[in-house]
């Protein structure tokens, strides 16, 4: 209750922030101060009710429906934290909760630049007001109770002990299919508890929990660090809005630069926190799949960084009379990062991608669907309609001309390039909108070509000079980089059996941007060091680029069995199965394997456990990091051999002419084969058989099996036929000449003769691969994010002068 | 001046044009009736649900996973699935292929599985009323 007031009013609050700094921009005096204290207000009612929710979900408060959908007891303190952002509605809570806190920064970074405040807090309270009603009552607020709306509850969250009130006893319910219990949760029955005077909350005990793909702790860090990208998103918009509104280009470029820079260096290492939190827990296999949802953070990402290049050429040719490059381009791709962003959240949140995405969606409601749209539009309308009201003036004023050969126009070069990209990743993703999807080989062979061209112009740019550049000196200052490439790149390509050519044309050229970056980050690293910071993120951009060329073209991975305590080679590797052993209370098994190589052996433990939540057999990887390789090992399934020595076989239903596949093998049943006369012989009491005529597909290579049924004075007495050559044992268990359907039991053979022989052999099944240079992938990463902060901690000195 | 437009012009229209080539070659349908889905030569993503009465059968020694799908009229289609079973496989109540139907079977090169949270209710309501 208290949190859906203070919701509401940190709603007004905010709208009223809004209007005092646009009563202030239009000249009013006193307002601005009204304007801060409601800023104040709101960041203070936002910051309580997230702390209300923190509470409630730290002291299982399972009569907020949010509380009870996503969270529940047993969890450690840190897993119990992330429930905050499990679902919908505390997700976005979060992302208001960072927006209102980036906006008091934001507010102290502007009141100290001229008359920014006004303009560019006007419109960053926009996004969070509209921030804030999305989480309002009306739409996702994480306050709504239980009992608000009728819902069935498994009795297995609730209390036994009221089980048996009798004032409750017609809101129970079972499902005969699954045999399951539930309570139906109303406001009529939380009446009837409360006259019984039981409290909610002893009468509901537990919560549906967390699903235990997201029980790690990447996903402590993961979705806080995207939010934070995404609060940070809508700066550049507003810092471009106050430009517009305003009519006045000359600095902000400058002051949003600082900014722009930080929210790219979060986003971009959110996204790959993602991707690192996929390939080591989640077991994909690789950190990025084109996943929708990824695919939907990235774009924003592309521009933002593409934003990035052009405003430095806009920064560098302002003339004294505010002529610059680039405005327009600028403005615009300001604000495509938030409306891209909010793309991105509509796409995620609306149920769209429902069949298209690893992520499962829940549908959230017409309302939130309309509501998500209004979002996006009346943003996109108001970043684009000031741009299209200025158009006018943009084009008188700002047209300029360039050298072919200058750093200006391969900085823009730099920038179409990634848009481009951003496009086609935009246009895949985009696509279950309208019912189909592509294959992820349409972002690979698209993105490949433009890859080569943002290795090119990586080393390129840094070359040339601004305005222009002497063709001559330019050949003279890559000589060093593209000998020093050409002959990495040719050691690749005979080490490292890299053969396809646009392959090598990518190594080329990215080992040559690579070179350029370092040569000049060591003459640097000698003088001024506060300008490292481009070229650290360009050589990490190169040596990410190189990891993603190792391991997406050439990583090896092969399925293997292993029977404990039999070595067995795989992909160089001499792998030895252990055996397995209960972790974290038992809830889990980690199943030691023994991997060696050369003389080192270590011990690395993949994870599988059944989990409660949804049932599931889950699997966790485990990753023997190296630093030219790492060796990856995905469980697949465990038998402890006991499975067969029970031989009950497998029962299987069949029609005329319906196959089953067993054990690789294909079996059909083809028809009867009854007496002659089998009701003269049913009546006679003699004895006969019906058979079925079975036919086994092993490959190439088919069988005819005969088993049967023998019927004797009402006795039957089961004739199975066996065949040695397909190891099998079929038997008839019953069978309806009506309906034509026979009841096989399937078997193996050669189970029981083992069973008599050997003792059950514990079997682990992987899936083992190996993955060339992952580590340039993330030290690239790494490094990408330290240039970023130099450059930001450089920009933002630059902003004040 | 004009030169630039045209060099940038061109550019772009190459670049649409390969991208849209691609699209059209890559991009996969989603199909809710097997009818269709064994009919279609195309790579496509057949949507429906795991026929929980025939069970499933890992093949190790092939890596093969192999399970039956209903579609919602009821037609039945058998699945074979190059790779692991999935995490969740048991408990989903839509399963999603990417394949190609040939030689009587669906050729499944990649498998999602839906969780059955979002359905929950609905059956319990349908029992209990």
């Amino acid at each position: 209750m208290v949190g859906n007031i203070l919701l509401t009013a940190a709603l007004m609050s905010a709208v009223f922030t809004v209007i005092m700094y646009y009563l202030t921009y239009k000249g009013y005096k006193n307002t601005l101060g009204l304007a801060r204290i409601g800023y104040h207000a709101t960041t203070v009612m936002v910051i309580a009710a997230a702390l209300i929710l923190l509470h409630a979900i730290l002291t299982h408060q399972y009569q907020y429906k949010y509380v009870f959908d996503y969270s529940g007891s047993g969890l450690p303190t840190g897993l119990l934290i992330s429930t905050f952002y499990a679902g919908q509605e505390g997700s976005f809570m979060l992302w208001t909760l960072f927006s209102v806190i980036i906006g008091l920064i934001l507010l102290d970074y502007t009141s100290k630049r001229g008359d920014l405040e006004p303009r560019v807090m006007m419109i960053f309270g926009l996004a969070i007001s509209a921030l804030l009603v999305m989480v309002s009552p009306l739409l996702k607020s994480p306050f709504h109770y239980i009992w608000s709306q009728t819902d069935f509850l498994d009795v297995k969250y609730l209390n036994s002990a009221y089980l048996s009130l009798p004032s409750i006893q017609n809101y129970f319910f079972s499902d005969p299919n699954s045999n399951r219990h539930f309570f139906q949760i109303s406001k009529e029955s939380y009446a009837a508890l409360l006259s019984s005077g039981v409290s909610i909350n002893n009468f509901i005990i537990q919560g549906k929990g967390l699903n235990p793909l997201l029980q790690n702790f990447w996903m402590q860090i993961h979705p806080p660090m995207l939010f934070i990208g995404f609060s940070m998103s809508a700066v550049p918009f507003s810092f471009a809005l106050a430009a517009l509104i305003k009519n006045d280009y000359k600095e902000w470029v400058k002051q949003s630069l600082p900014w722009v820079l930080t929210g790219s260096m979060v986003l971009g290492l959110a996204i790959m926190l993602g991707g690192y939190w996929a390939y080591g827990v989640l077991g994909w296999g690789g950190y990025w799949g084109w996943d929708p949802v990824e695919n939907s953070s990235l774009v924003p990402w592309l521009v933002s960084v593409a934003s990035i290049h052009t405003m430095l050429v806009q920064k560098k040719t302002q003339d004294s009379n505010g002529g610059s490059r680039f405005v327009k381009t600028n403005l615009i791709l300001s604000i495509m990062i938030f409306v891209l962003v909010l793309y991105s959240t509509f796409l995620t949140r609306s149920g769209i991608l429902g069949d298209a995405s690893v992520h499962s969606f829940v549908d959230p409601g017409m309302t939130v669907y309309l509501f998500l749209i209004l979002l996006l539009a009346s943003f996109a309308i108001l970043g684009f309609g000031f741009v299209i009201y200025r158009w006018k003036f943009l084009t008188e004023h700002f047209n300029y001309q360039e050298n072919i050969l200058s750093r200006e126009l391969a900085l823009f070069t730099g920038s179409v390039a990634l848009i481009a990209s951003a496009i086609i990743i935009l246009v895949g993703t985009s696509s279950p909108i309208f019912g189909q999807t592509v294959q992820t080989s349409f972002y690979g062979d698209l993105n490949l070509p433009i890859a080569v061209i943002i290795g090119v112009i990586n080393g390129l740019s840094l070359l040339l000079k601004w305005k222009t550049t002497n063709g001559k000196s330019l050949l003279k200052d890559s000589q060093f980089s593209f000998v020093s490439a050409s002959i990495l790149t040719l050691l690749i390509v005979i080490f490292g059996g890299v053969h396809e050519l646009m392959m090598i044309v990518l190594t080329l050229s990215t080992s040559f941007a690579l070179f350029v970056n370092l040569e000049i980050v060591f003459k640097i690293f000698k003088g001024k060091k506060n300008k490292l910071g481009a070229y650290i993120a360009h050589a990490g951009l190169a040596i990410f680029l190189l990891g993603v060329i190792a391991t997406s073209g050439y990583s090896k991975e092969q399925h293997v069995e292993l029977v404990k305590g039999e070595t067995v080679n795989a992909l160089g590797y001499d792998l030895t199965f252990n055996g397995y052993r209960p972790i974290e209370n038992g809830t889990k098994y980690a199943f030691d394997v023994k991997v060696t190589k050369g003389n080192s052996s270590k011990i690395i433990s993949p994870v599988m456990y059944i989990a409660d939540f949804n049932n599931s057999l889950m699997r966790e990887p485990d990753i023997l990091e190296g630093v030219t390789k790492d060796f990856y090992v995905e469980p697949v399934s465990y038998s402890d051999g006991s499975e067969s020595s029970s031989s009950g076989g497998t029962k299987v239903t069949l029609k005329k002419g319906e196959s089953y596949n067993y054990d690789g093998k294909e079996i059909v049943f083809q028809s009867f084969k009854l007496p002659q006369d089998v009701m003269a012989a049913m009546q006679s009491g003699s004895p006969f058989t019906i058979s079925a005529e079975i036919k086994v597909k092993d490959y190439e290579k088919e069988y005819l099996l005969e088993p049967g049924i023998q019927m004797e004075n009402g006795e039957r007495k089961s004739l199975p036929a066996e065949s040695k050559e397909t190891n099998l044992k079929i038997e008839i268990n019953n069978v309806s000449a009506t309906s034509g359907q026979a009841e096989l039991v399937i078997s193996k053979l050669n189970d029981k003769n083992k069973q008599q022989s050997s003792p059950p052999k514990e079997v682990l099944t992987i899936n083992a691969s190996v993955k060339p240079f992952i580590s340039l992938v993330w030290s690239g990463v790494l490094i990408i994010v330290l240039g970023f902060i130099l450059s930001a901690a450089r920009r933002t000195k630059e902003s004040i002068q | 001046m004009k030169n630039k437009y045209l060099f940038g012009g061109a550019i772009i229209v190459v670049f649409l044009g390969v991208m849209i080539y691609l699209f059209t070659q890559t991009n996969v349908q989603y199909e809710t009736n097997f009818d269709k889905v064994i009919a279609s030569a195309k790579t496509v993503k057949a949507t429906g649900s795991w026929v929980k009465e025939r069970n499933y059968q890992i093949d190790k020694a092939n890596n093969l996973f192999i399970f039956y799908m209903k579609d919602e009229y009821g037609k039945i289609m058998k699945v074979v699935y190059h790779g692991t079973i999935p995490n969740n496989f048991e408990s989903s109540t839509s399963v999603v292929v990417t394949g190609k139907y040939g030689d009587g079977y669906f050729n499944a090169t990649d498998i999602l599985t839906k969780c059955p949270s979002k359905y929950q209710e609905q059956t319990v309501q349908n029992a209990g009323s």
